[in-house]
Formats: C-alpha cells, structure tokens, sequence
C-alpha cells in the first residue's frame, strides 16, 4: 500500500499553485494567498498568453501546439478515472485541480481499495501529465524573470519536485515514449523550425521573449511574429550568430534537466534530447 | 516521515486553506474565475449583476452578451433544484437557464429538465390568457375574459357555497405541489377540508411504511456518506431526486460505496449498481425480510439500538402478555418471526438466485451505520401491500441501527425547514368524505382517483372544482371515468383549471386560467436531499430583474408573458373577493400587517417568512446589507443547517417539562408547551394523554429524549395503530402477496410494470419542452425476447395488443433482455392525446385522436400522429418524429390498496400481436367493467364505522394534509357499526 502523500492542506496548495496559470483574477488571490508577490494583469498575460501557454499538449505534442493527440491523451485520463473532461483537459489549472482533488478523495475514501485505486490514479496523473512537461515548463517561466510569476514558478517547481519524491515512477512516460526520434538532420529550414519550437522534440522551451534575447544578442532584426517566423529571420539574416545562440541554449537547458532528481528518467530524457539537439546545431553551425 | 521541505510546503497549503475557508465564510467566492480551479463552471456570484459572454450565434464575431443572473428553483419534479435565469440586460428576456450554485440541495447541478425551462417559457402552444367556455364542456369554444371578470364569477360562487354550508362543494386538486403548504393554507382560510391531492397514485405506498415506523413519512437517505447504498426501484434515474440524490450516490461511489438496486427492469440506475436485482415484482418485501432475517440469525444487528429505541416492550406487552417484558425475552421472539424468510424462500418469491441474496445480505450487513435506503413509487406503488416494501426495507435499517446516522437513513423531518408563515389560518372544521372516505380511515392521503367513483356513487358534488397544474383525466387510471365525471355538470358544477399549458383535462373545463412556470412564480420549497436544512425560493425571475434595477413590480402579471399569473398572487386575490368585506372571517389571513386593511402583497408575505422564521438568515443578509427578502431574491436558497444527526436522541430541556407524566412504556407526557419552532415542517402528531398533556418526549434508560412522532414516541416495529384499526394482521413488518402473485394469475397472464419513468420527462408537466420531447417521446412496451417468441410478436415495433381488465391498449414492442422474463414494461409520460378540434397542447408530444362511446365502451382512434407545424417557433417545423406513444392508463381500473389507499399500478395483462386493424395507440375502455373492479376492490376495505377504536374517522396521530379540526374527526352517526 502506497501512503497517501498529499494532506488536504497540501491539495489546496496545488490548486492554488494551479489556480495561478488560470484566470488573473484567481492568479491575485492564490498568489496573495500564497504570500507571493501579485501579478498584474499585464505580466499574466505575457507569460501564460504569449511565451508559456499552460497547456501540456504544448509541450509533450509532436506538434507542439495546443490540442491533438496530447491534449486526447490528457482527455483519456479524465475519462478513465469516471470524470467527464473539462473543455480544456491538458490546462494546467485543471490538471492541478484534479491533482488536488485525486489528493482530497484518496484521503477522504472510507474503504481501503477505494483509496488505493484514487492513489494510483493520482500517481499515474503526476507520472504521465504533470511531471513529463512541468520542470521544463516552469523553468522556462522562470526563464522569463518577471517579478510575481518568476516566485511562483520557483515554488511550484519545488512543490513538484518534492511530490515528486513520493511517487515511485516507473516506465517512461507515454508521451515522451511516443515522441518523435529527431533525426539525423532536418531536412530543411520549415524542419529545422519545426524541431526547434517543438519542445519534446528539441528538449527544450524557445519562447518569445528568448527570441527576442536572441536578436539582441545576434545583432539581427527582431521580426515580430510567431516563434517560427521570427527564427526564421534570425537564421536568415545571420545563421550563425542564431545557431551559436541556439546550440548555447539547448547546452543551457540539458545542464539543468541533468541536475534533476538522481536516477530520474524523464529528466535524463529531456537533458538526452536537448543534448542530442545541441550536437545537431553544432553539426549545422559547422557546415556554415 | 516529510522532509522539512515537505512541511515548508504543507505549511503553506494550510495558508491557503485558511485564507479560502475566511472567504468563502463570508458568503464570497475565493476562486472567481471560470471553470477550470473547481472543475464545473459557474459564474462567481460577485458577478451576477453584470455577467459576460460571447454570442455563440455571433462567432466568429467576438459579441458580448450581458446578463443579470437571477436565481429561482426548478417547477419541474419535486426537488426543487436551483435555477440560474440568465436575463439580457439589452432585451429584458430570459434567454436560458443554468444550474444555481449557491443551491445546498442541488450544487449547481441540474438534470436535462432544468434548463429546458427555457422551452416552457418560449412554448408558443402556452396558453397566454384567461379563457372562458362558450358552447358545451368539451365543446371547443372558447371566449378570452379578463381576470376581473375571472375572478368575480369564481368568488361568487365559493362565496355561496360557504354562506350556504356547502362548504364541501369547494375542491383544489394538486399535481405535484412543488411548494409547502401555502395552498393548504388558502383552503384552510376558507374553512374548507377541500384539499386534493395526486399523492394516491405517486408515493403513498412508501409513505405509509416510513410512518409507521417513525410518525414520518418520508426517508432522507444520506447517500453521500453511506457504505450502502440499497435503492427499491430505479431511483437514481427515474425519481424526483434524480439529481441531488444522483450526484450524492455519485459522491458515494467514488469514495466505495456499493450500490445495491432491486428493479425488475434494468433501469439507468441498474447499470450502474454493483447488485443488481430483478425480482418478481411484489416479492421485494420478501427480499428484505430475507436481508432482515439475515442480520437477525446472524446477530448482525446492533442491539444496543433496537433495545433502546424499538418499541418491542408495546408488543410484548400487547402480543405476548406471558412473556416476561425483557429485551432477551423480545430477542428470543425476533429470532422467530422471520425464521421463515429464509434467502430459498426469497429466491422462490423472487425468480431470483439465493446465493446471490445471501451475498447481498452479507454486504448490508457489513454496512454497519451506514447504510442509506429508499424505496418510493415502483414495488411500494405497485402492489396490494406495497407499503409493507418500504416498512421492511426500514426494518433492515432500523436492525441495523442505521436510523439518523452519518451515511444512514433520516426522517425527512429532520432535513426539511418549513418557514412559518405570516398567518396561520385554524384548522378547517368540516370533512371532505370524497377525499377521506370512511372506507380508508388509515390512507396515507387523499383518495384522489376514486373521485369520479365517489362522485357516480352519489356520495357528494363539487361545486367549484380547481385542477392546479394537474390533468387528472391523463394521470389517473381509469382516465375514461375522470372525463364522464368532468363532462357532467350536476357532479362538478364549475371546472377551473390552473395550468400553464393545454392538456387532456383542460379541454373540459369551464374556466382556464394561465399560470407561471417556475421563472414566472413565487414558492418557498425545502427538501430532504442531505443531512441539513435549506428553504428555496421560487421566483418571477423578470421581477427579481426589475427590481434589481431599481423599477420594483407589484403584480407579476406586468412581467410575466400576456397575462400569465403566479397563483400566490391570484389566492390573495380570489379571498378578498370571496370575503370583500371580512365578515367571513377569510380576509384577515390575506391581509397586510404592515398596512390594515389592505391586501397582503407577496413582498411582505415572504419578507416576514424570510426576516422571522428563517433562522440565520437575517444576520446573514445583514453581513451584505441586504434585507432577507433581497437576500433571497438574490441568491435563492438559504442552507439553515447542516448536519442535524440523531434527533431523537437529543434530551427534551427541563422548561419543556411540566407536571410530567410517564406511561408504563415510557411515553412521556408535559404539560408546558414546545418550545416556539420556525419550522412546521409535517410530522406525526401524537395525541396527548388523558388529562391534555402533550406527548413530549420518550424515557430511554432514565433519561427524556426527544424520540419520534409515533404514538409510543419509539420506532414502531409493531404498529398498535394498524392493531386497533382492523389489521392485526399486519401491524409487524411483514410480507404481503401482490394482486399480481403469480397465485393471482390466470394462464396466459403476465405482469405489467407501468410505474416507471424516462429520465427527461416528468409526466405531462414538462411535455411542452421541446429538447426533452425530442430525447423522449415514446414508450414501447418492453418485451423478453421469449416472451416475445411465445406472444408471436416477431420483431421491435410490431404492433403489440395489451389486454387488461376493462379494455385494450395497442403499442409497439420493444424486444429486450432488459426485463424479466413473465413481465412486461411501459412507461407513463408517454401518449399525450387531442381531441380533433382541440388547442394544440404540447404540440411536439400529442397525437390527434379520435374518441367514440359505443355498446362496448369508449374507443380512442389515432387520426394524425405528432409532427411538424407552422408556430412562433421554427423548431415545430422541425420535429421529426411521429411516434408518441400510447395512453395506456385510461385501460387501467382502480386498486385502492386497503390500508395505504395507494392505487396499486401493476397489472395483469395478456399480451397479443395487434389485431387487423389496430394501430398504435388505440385503446379501447369499458367504464362499466371500471366500475365493477372499483366495486371488487373496495370490498377489500375495512371501513372506519366497523373498525375505528374510539369513534373516529382515522388516528389523530396520522399525518394528514390540511387536517381538520378535532372534532371533525368524530364519526357521523350513521357510519358508526351498531355492533
């Protein structure tokens, strides 16, 4: 039998964490609750609208975009643990809440089997839709270093990693087992771009405001656009500069993912990708 | 063992669970955004004034849609869910209904009736204005008059009736009430016994188990918490509480619980058991006995309760005077009484496997305390002696000690808050014999559906008779004699009908008068959902609106569509004109308080209910500087309490002792008064002793505990009412043969289920609901597939014939191994019918019909199915369907059970391939035959005048609606036996 990690204070920390990423007005009171700093409406909106949508279907789909077979995977969960799926499943308020609602049901279930089947399913939630994507991901808002957001990604890493501390693990996520081999090279800059705005693809975050880092730091126009236009004018008018920038990020991410949990496997994962990524970008870098 | 960072973390999770508990404390939302944090989505309250949502119809245009949420309660079934009215702020109409999260019963959740609310208001077949009769009853014709003209006309003639003594001759019929006690106390007003109710054909069977037990008659099952969960009849999906019992079974299941169901059919609620049960029907009584001798062999019972709160020492002392009176010595008896339902004699009743029984024994018996029952309508409705289902059942939670337990099963009193209101008018000082005839003196309520019979036995007339948004010549059985008796002028001299919408019966009557839905009304209405107490409130949802927006309205009628009324305001109305100048002593419980001698006005009426008799409520209000009235206006629901636990245990405070008396069985006896309650919720009232005491309480081991409304103040395991009433028979706990036993069956003979219900639909009240007509609009008769071979009915949709004893119905088969085999099934809410000519009704639900009288009875022809027509509404061009089903209660006779009064549903039937000719939805009634079978069962009562122990008309103790005066009880002289 698997103790029960979670108090219901504990569950009420995770949807309060949870409850951040969702509707800024709720991000005020969780984040005042939380005694962190308060969010403005502005500093919400650039990180969870315009670099770090909190969406897991972003981060562990092929495509790396919302929706899709990741977010269907996340859908699937709720509905096989009897609970019909909200409109967006693979939200993070909403894995959060059902993280901390597994946490109160498991804790409050009278028989014994009851309590062991919400137990397992709270781990299989952690194991296959909260720990494969949410390292990365709050590193990443951290990444970002706004004031209120970047406190709140720090405790919310910490909170997982500690959770994570209580759950066995076990086989390699689905998601990161399904995701695509990247190959010996990309055929093609549309590829190239396509690897590199896809995080379970590249192993690592690119978001916005790092493209726009990358322009000043390259000395190239920052076009504005979406993430993939906007690389492609780096890697166009000065590729690289702009590979440099980049094999210099993914070295960045896959030194962090590696200083994960020891023996953890979806952190060596991700530090492998990144990694195997890098010497892609080197590789391409030498042939310019 | 945590890791200091795991306290680090903890710590500051129970931050957060504090600063949310502070908030919500104070009434407020601490996650306000949408859905996502609490995973349902409900719009924060803070917002209700001004809340915001894209058009859909608009998309891809981002067109923002405001609204005022206004909340009001569900007039759909009876437990009276929260409703959030969504009203344009632009237009002023409500365009739809969602769940009231701020509703303790319902949570925010609805069934599918609930927001097709919206389809009942928007219904262009909804009738609109006051109508009158021109030409014959039935004729056709039809006149709009105005509510003066109304009005007048009704008052003069009630007003006659009472000057004259004919007060008798005054009658409301009620469907489902959907409010507590208001119409009760209009008739009352009028000093008029002239209360009528469908309850005889709904629930009474089970209410008559419950009361016997405990002096209530209603169960609240805890579901939420319950281990077990044991359903008679597919409860979850078909009953009223589909909902708040639903999502709490639900709550259960998820925390383990196992969920037991007998139904012969395999219902919603059925998947979804983990024992699912198809019994014979009638032989559910015998199950639970089989459950209860079980726990007794076993010693599974918890003893400690029966010994102190079963009336055992009554029945030693009145069955067995030579026993010693000695809980051993009643243990030594117990373990005999039901020694012969063993789990082979249950399988035999019941066609069933014993060792699935024992099994299922083995699981109540570990339930322990929490164990949660209900039984209501189906076995309990069903059969002769279907109230012994629910008094079994109970035996099974009263063995188990599982009686106001946390997961246990409650009185419904103890969870119900009924607020007091403004006046309370005396009780009424006549008897109405054609609801509580002499033949009946221990039926659970009125003898509604022996109307027509009563009224043809020349037992009385009715002056002026009200329908309340009921349609008896559709509800009742034997709907056939309901429609003589309404066509015929010298037994109902005046036919009104109170009713949003046109239906079998309104088409007969002389006056129809338009009433509101449930955004169109004002009631209060609590009920038993779990263990605590709240009031909601019904409201004209467009008034709330007006009056939020600072344009208060007077008279609904200003907001409601064309002249739709809500009848709180129409009962004030129709009394000052009965009693224009007071001298009837009528006015004055319709007056103002505030201002003498002017009309009470629904603003002060429910103002004074929610300032004075709602406990908490005022400072409540007061903490956001509403008034209680505004309060509710604005939230529409009010949680009193929340877990009341073991009334019955609570000790009975000294200043309610006086001059006390203790009867050699402990019933305790005061002289001082109860202390003052708020709440009047219906319970038992049990008579005082001798010198005018009240029964005050009950001593249990040396100590005055408050106990249950039964004459002996314990759980009655043995009734000395059903004793003393002429059926001893039967006053324990015990197992009764159906009228449809297969003893009872004539070779060819099989049994037909027709008390089930469709999930969406909620008989004929929700039949002009568009989205639900089209999820439900049929009701094939379910057929086992070997039935089906040995009937001949080939294929699902042949046409079936189903005979039963005064006549035929035809409906289309539907082949199933849902349904045992030897029975057959056919829901009610289905076979809505017009005569040709008449108003269209619920246009998506009725057929047109033909119907004729000849030699062999009357005969109802299909002439045009339902389907698509031009209205307001383009979706009436839209339905597809034409099948609605068939009528089939008109070809049931009576069966008042004896002692409940109950009609008891289940038929004997033979079921044939339809003949040449038949077409679906045919039937064929003989109303002489009717009469006979209302002459055979009425034979099998025992009337008050031979039985009565003391005089009377039935127990005083009883709950009755509308109760009269005590000395109405009294038996006429004429109906006393000379023997």
């Amino acid at each position: 039998m698997t103790a029960v990690p979670a108090t219901a204070g504990r569950a009420e920390l995770f949807r309060a964490l949870g409850a951040v990423a969702g509707d800024p007005a709720d991000a005020r009171t969780a984040c005042a609750a939380l005694g962190l700093p308060v969010p403005g409406q502005a500093e919400h909106t650039e990180v969870f609208v315009l670099n770090c949508p909190p969406y897991a279907a972003v981060y562990l789909g092929a495509e790396g975009r919302l929706g899709g077979e990741a977010a269907d995977r996340a859908a699937g969960f709720w509905r096989a643990i009897g609970v019909a799926p909200p409109a967006e499943p693979d939200h993070l308020t909403a894995l959060l809440s059902l993280y901390a609602r597994l946490g109160e049901a498991a804790a409050g279930a009278l028989a014994p089997p009851t309590a062991g089947a919400l137990t397992r399913a709270r781990q299989a939630l952690f194991w296959e839709h909260l720990w494969p994507w949410l390292p990365g991901y709050l590193d990443a808002v951290d990444d970002l270093g706004t004031p209120a957001l970047g406190p709140w990604a720090r405790l919310a890493r910490r909170a997982m990693a500690a959770e994570r501390a209580h759950h066995p693990g076990g086989r390699l996520p689905l998601a990161l087992r399904a995701a695509p081999a990247l190959g010996t090279e990309p055929a093609g800059m549309g590829a190239l771009l396509e690897v590199l705005t896809t995080p379970v693809r590249s192993g690592f975050v690119l978001t916005r405001r790092a493209l726009a880092a990358a322009a000043a730091e390259v000395g190239a126009g920052h076009r504005i656009g979406e993430r993939r236009f906007t690389l492609r004018a780096l890697l166009e008018q000065a590729p690289v500069p702009t590979l440099g920038w980049l094999s210099g990020e993914v070295s960045r991410w896959s030194a962090r993912q590696s200083r994960g949990p020891a023996g953890d496997i979806v952190q060596a994962w991700w530090a492998a990708r990144a990694a195997r990524t890098g010497q892609f970008l080197a590789a391409e870098q030498a042939t310019r | 063992m945590g890791s200091p960072q795991d306290s680090s973390l903890d710590e500051l999770g129970r931050r957060v669970s504090a600063a949310r508990a502070a908030v919500e404390a104070r009434g407020e939302t601490f996650y306000q955004g949408a859905s996502r944090v609490h995973l349902a989505a409900f719009p924060p309250k803070e917002r209700w004034d001004d809340w915001v949502e894209l058009s859909s119809r608009a998309w891809p245009a981002r067109e923002e849609r405001h609204y005022m949420l206004v909340p009001t309660t569900c007039f759909n079934c009876e437990s009276a869910c929260g409703l959030l009215a969504y009203v344009d702020r632009d237009t002023g109409q409500v365009r739809k209904f969602e769940g009231n999260p701020e509703h303790p019963g319902s949570r925010g959740r609805n069934c599918a009736k609930g927001p097709a609310t919206i389809n009942q208001v928007t219904d262009p077949d909804r009738i609109l204005y006051p109508m009158k009769r021109s030409g014959p009853r039935g004729g056709g014709g039809w006149e709009r008059i105005s509510w003066d003209e109304a009005l007048d006309a009704l008052a003069a003639r009630i007003r006659a009736a009472l000057t004259e003594g004919r007060h008798n001759e005054v009658m409301v019929h009620l469907g489902r009430p959907g409010e507590d006690g208001y119409t009760e106390r209009v008739l009352a007003s009028w000093g008029v016994d002239g209360h009528n109710s469908h309850t005889n054909v709904c629930s009474s069977g089970g209410r008559t188990g419950f009361q016997f037990w405990m002096g209530i008659d209603r169960p609240s099952p805890d579901h939420a918490h319950a281990k077990v969960i044991y359903l008679i009849s597919a409860h979850l999906e078909s009953g009223h509480y589909f909902n708040p019992h639903a999502q709490r079974i639900t709550q259960a299941r998820q925390n383990g619980a196992k969920v037991i169901v007998l139904d012969t059919r395999l219902s919603n609620t059925a998947t979804h058991a983990d024992y699912w049960l198809s019994p014979q029907p009638g032989s559910e009584a015998a199950i639970n006995l089989a459950i209860a001798n079980h726990l007794i062999q076993a010693r599974a019972y918890d003893r400690e309760f029966v010994r102190r709160w079963w009336n055992w020492a009554e029945y030693l002392t009145e069955c067995h005077p030579g026993v010693p009176v000695t809980f051993e010595a009643f243990e030594g008896i117990l373990a005999g009484l039901y020694a012969e339902y063993t789990f082979e004699f249950a399988a035999a009743e019941a066609g069933l496997d014993a060792g699935v029984l024992a099994e299922v024994a083995g699981v109540v018996a570990g339930a322990g305390h929490r164990f949660s029952c209900h039984s209501w309508r189906s076995a309990a409705a069903g059969n002769l002696g279907g109230w012994q289902v629910s008094r079994t059942l109970f035996l099974v939670a009263a063995l188990l000690g599982a009686v106001a337990t946390e997961g246990g099963t409650f009185p419904n009193a103890w969870n119900k808050f009924v607020p007091r209101p403004i006046h309370v008018p005396p009780h009424p000082g006549v008897w109405q014999e054609l609801s509580w005839p002499p033949e009946y003196p221990l039926a659970q309520n009125e003898m509604s559906y022996l109307l027509p019979h009563f009224l043809a036995d020349g037992r009385g007339r009715l002056d002026t008779y009200f329908i309340r948004v009921y349609n008896p010549v559709w509800t009742n059985p034997d709907g056939l004699s309901w429609m003589e008796a309404l066509c015929d002028q010298d037994k109902v001299g005046c036919f009104v009908a109170l009713t949003p919408t046109w239906s079998e019966s309104a088409w007969f009557a002389d006056y129809v008068l338009p009433m509101g839905h449930s955004s169109e009304r004002h009631d209060t209405h609590s009920y038993e959902q779990y263990d605590g107490q709240w009031v909601a409130f019904r409201q004209p949802v467009l008034r709330a609106a007006r009056s939020r927006l600072g344009a208060p309205v007077s008279d609904t009628r200003e907001v409601n569509p064309g002249e739709v009324w809500e009848e709180n305001e129409f009962w004030i109305e129709l009394s000052w004109r009965i009693d224009p100048d007071g001298s009837l002593g009528i006015r004055r419980y319709h007056e103002s308080r505030e201002r003498p001698g002017e009309k009470l006005s629904v603003d002060e009426y429910y103002g004074w209910m929610f300032s004075h008799s709602v406990p908490g409520l005022r400072e409540r209000a007061a903490a956001e500087g509403l008034a209680p009235l505004e309060w509710m206006r604005r939230y529409g629901a009010f949680e009193i309490s929340r877990g009341q636990g073991a009334v019955h245990e609570q000790e009975v405070p000294e200043a309610e002792l006086a001059e006390v008396s203790v009867s050699p069985l402990g019933r305790v006896y005061s002289a001082a008064p109860p202390a003052a309650s708020p709440n009047i919720v219906p319970t038992g009232a049990p008579s005082p002793d001798e010198t005018g005491r009240r029964a005050a309480g009950v001593m249990i081991d040396g100590v005055v505990r408050r106990g249950f409304p039964t004459p002996s103040g314990r759980l009655e395991f043995w009734s000395s009412t059903l004793a003393a009433w002429g059926w001893p028979e039967h006053a324990l706990p015990g197992y009764i043969r159906s009228h449809v036993h297969p003893s009872q069956l004539a070779e060819g003979h099989v049994v037909l289920l027709s008390t089930f219900r469709l999930p969406t639909q909620i008989h004929t009240r929700s039949a002009n609901a568009k989205w639900l007509d089209e999820l439900a609009h049929t009701n094939p008769v379910w057929i086992h597939p070997g039935d089906a071979a040995r009937f001949g009915v080939g294929r699902t949709g042949d046409l079936v014939r189903v005979e039963t004893e005064i006549g035929h119905f035809v409906a289309k088969a539907w082949i199933t191994e849902g349904i045992r085999p030897g029975v057959v099934a056919c829901s009610h809410h289905m076979g809505r019918w017009r005569l040709d000519g008449a108003p269209r009704g619920a246009g998506a639900m009725m057929a047109t019909v033909g119907l004729s009288r000849g030699d062999e009875g009357w005969r109802m022809e299909r002439r045009a199915p339902a389907g698509p027509y031009s209205s307001a509404d383009p979706d009436s061009q839209r339905i597809w369907w034409t099948d609605t089903g068939v009528h089939q209660n008109l070809t049931f006779a009576v069966h008042p059970d004896p002692i409940s009064g109950m009609h008891c549903w289940h038929q004997a039937v033979r079921v044939r391939p339809a003949a040449a000719g038949d077409r679906d939805g045919d039937i064929a009634v003989d109303t002489g035959r009717a009469r006979q079978v209302y002459r055979d069962w009425l034979a099998l009562a025992r009337p008050a005048g031979q039985v009565s122990p003391d005089g009377t008309r039935r127990p005083g103790w009883l709950m009755r609606p509308l109760k009269p005066a005590a000395a109405a009880f009294a038996l006429p002289a004429a109906d006393r036996d000379p023997s």
